[in-house]
């Protein structure tokens, strides 16, 4: 019976990543496109960071996937985090959800950002991570002086829920 | 004969697993057709790969279905998201009617805020467009595919030239 106890444990756990995996991706793709950011990059490399980000809160090693926008000034703004918050156990209620019409509400919000704008993805680990294809180490940029906004929860999953954490410089406040 | 078909996402599959089910349905229900290359359906859509896991992942294709046009086959997909996706019941057989099919439209959803790059991507495709199809086109090719017969050529042209 304990082995179909840990079977069942680790699908949901894989559901909870692909869920919540497909929740960042899919909110970041939004989000770029709001801002009229190029988002070559991110459908190039779609599937690896997919498979990279499903891994890694599988294996609750991720502790947030951050999104910077990098503009042609230099300056790094916004700065969106979305931290994992994982469950011990799993939660009674095997429900998957996500508050896409809130998040909608809520890019209406996003400062603007001025053309030639870029956007860089980076991780940061609970614990070590497995190595990814198409990962390697990287620094954040500076976060001080900016801002920080909590959207809250943006999507839920047995295992795991994630949030959306939005950093803006103080000037367009 | 218009045909509606789910496809389970996330939880079930990642986006990108999800868009692969989305073209398997639709390269087996054209490839039947003498006139449609399933190699050239596939190329196509690799290239709507690109919007189609966004559309996915940002729950879109959940409200907004993609539609295959290719006479007599009338085919809208959409996904569906979270727990409802580990228990729908899934129809991916091919559709019937793909084997009379002589050309063939993919229009894919352009909601905001992805419409500039869906755009974008199904720009230079003779195969891709956004929105849906226009009314009555499919039917219209549908006919003249189905049963050729019924229309003479000649006598149009002959009254044409007698306007």
């Amino acid at each position: 019976m304990s082995s179909t106890s840990t079977s069942t444990a680790t699908y949901t756990r894989t559901q909870t990543a692909v869920f919540l995996t497909d929740v960042v991706m899919g909110t970041i793709a939004d989000i770029l496109a709001d801002l009229r950011i190029d988002v070559t990059a991110l459908y190039r490399d779609w599937k690896q960071d997919e498979a990279a980000i499903a891994a890694w809160i599988g294996e609750a090693s991720l502790e947030q996937v951050v999104l910077e926008c990098h503009q042609p000034s230099g300056t790094v703004s916004p700065i969106l985090e979305f931290p994992v918050a994982y469950r011990g156990g799993g939660a009674a209620d095997a429900k998957f959800t996500a508050d896409r019409a809130a998040l909608a509400r809520y890019r209406a919000k996003l400062d603007r950002v001025p053309p030639g704008t870029a956007f860089r993805l980076l991780c940061t680990y609970r614990k070590t991570p497995s190595p990814q294809p198409g990962w390697e180490a990287a620094s954040r940029a500076a976060t001080s002086g900016l801002r920080l906004l909590r959207f809250g929860t943006l999507a839920s999953a047995p295992d795991a829920t994630v949030s959306l954490r939005y950093l803006r410089s103080e000037r367009s406040i | 004969m218009q045909r509606h078909r789910q496809i389970c996402a996330a939880p079930r599959r990642a986006a990108s697993e999800t868009w692969s089910v989305i073209t398997t349905l639709v390269v087996e229900t054209l490839e039947h057709s003498p006139a449609i290359a399933a190699i050239d359906v596939t190329g196509v859509m690799e290239v709507a790969a690109t919007a189609g896991r966004m559309l996915i992942a940002g729950g879109h294709l959940d409200r907004h279905p993609l539609v295959v046009a290719a006479a007599p086959v009338d085919l809208s997909i959409v996904t569906v998201s979270g727990t409802e996706a580990l228990t729908t019941d899934e129809n991916l057989a091919p559709v019937p009617g793909g084997a009379s099919a002589t050309g063939w439209m993919l229009y894919l959803p352009a909601p905001d805020p992805l419409a500039d790059v869906v755009r974008s991507i199904v720009a230079g495709s003779a195969h891709l467009n956004i929105g849906q199809p226009p009314v009555g086109a499919t039917a219209k090719t549908a006919a003249m595919t189905e049963a050729p017969g019924l229309v003479d050529l000649a006598a149009l042209a002959r009254r044409k030239a007698d306007r």
